[in-house]
């Protein structure tokens, strides 16, 4: 399918701080200084505006940017919470990073729409935060766009 | 029962705006309401709702962080507006909100 393309799963990952998060994933297309910079910076924007917080344990960080070379949803599911993600989200178990190239063709988008709302289930959010491997998380995320 | 029209829209428009539908619709069935919410994200305008739609509804809830088009649509209905964060926080507490507002003016 080639909506799978544009998901990315890291399990068991180790950070400390949404700073460590951010970092990771303006690094995602590699190490331009300027694009990393942009891509934190914006992620902080829009931090700014208000929580990220989906569920309990859950954030969703996002951002679109023409630097962005192809739109990617990252799940990273974290070893250890995260305790202060900031002052409402505490003990942040599972970060859905969204990655959106700036002008991306409607199928993309309404793929990750539809993502998106799958994710308005509380079942379906805690089937992902409950998954103790990779391989079962993977399968998990899938299944609503399978459907 | 209820009929819920409402918008939802935020800043980048592809998490919140469509998180927030999602869990307004749910919410706002499960007590039994109509409920429709437009949404105006990076795919442009979805869901979009007609004017008989919004002129039979009792109330418009709009979740939206963000200027929205058409805003004139609803000119003269009772309005609740919050912050998609608050929708996606807590949706039952605001269609509980928008039955206690419905209901006072009755």
């Amino acid at each position: 399918m080639e909506t799978n393309s544009l998901f990315q799963v890291y399990f068991n990952s180790v950070f400390k701080t949404k700073e460590e998060v951010f970092s990771f994933l303006s690094e995602i297309e590699g190490n331009d200084f300027y694009k990393k910079r942009e891509i934190i910076n914006l992620l902080k924007e829009r931090e700014k505006v208000g929580s990220t917080l989906i569920a309990e344990h859950v954030v969703m960080p996002h951002v679109q940017s023409s630097l962005i070379n192809k739109s990617q949803i990252v799940f990273i599911h974290l070893k250890k919470p995260i305790k202060d993600w900031d002052y409402h989200s505490k003990n942040v178990r599972l970060v859905i990073g969204i990655l959106l190239k700036e002008n991306e063709n409607v199928q993309i988008k309404k793929s990750i729409a539809s993502f998106i709302r799958a994710l308005a289930s509380e079942d379906f959010v805690s089937r992902l935060l409950n998954s103790r491997e990779k391989e079962d998380f993977t399968k998990k995320i899938l299944k609503p766009l399978e459907e | 029962m209820m009929k819920i029209v409402g918008v939802a829209a935020c800043t980048v428009g592809i998490a919140h705006t469509y998180i927030a539908q999602e869990k307004l619709e749910t919410a706002g069935k499960k007590r039994g309401h109509e409920i429709q919410i437009e949404t105006q994200g990076t795919i442009g305008v979805e869901n979009e709702l007609t004017q008989k739609q919004i002129d039979e509804a009792d109330i418009v809830i709009l979740a939206v962080d963000v200027k929205i088009a058409g805003r004139e649509r609803f000119e003269g209905k009772r309005i609740i507006q919050v912050s998609t964060e608050i929708a996606v926080k807590s949706p039952n507490k605001l269609i509980e909100k928008a039955e206690q507002v419905v209901n006072a003016q009755k």
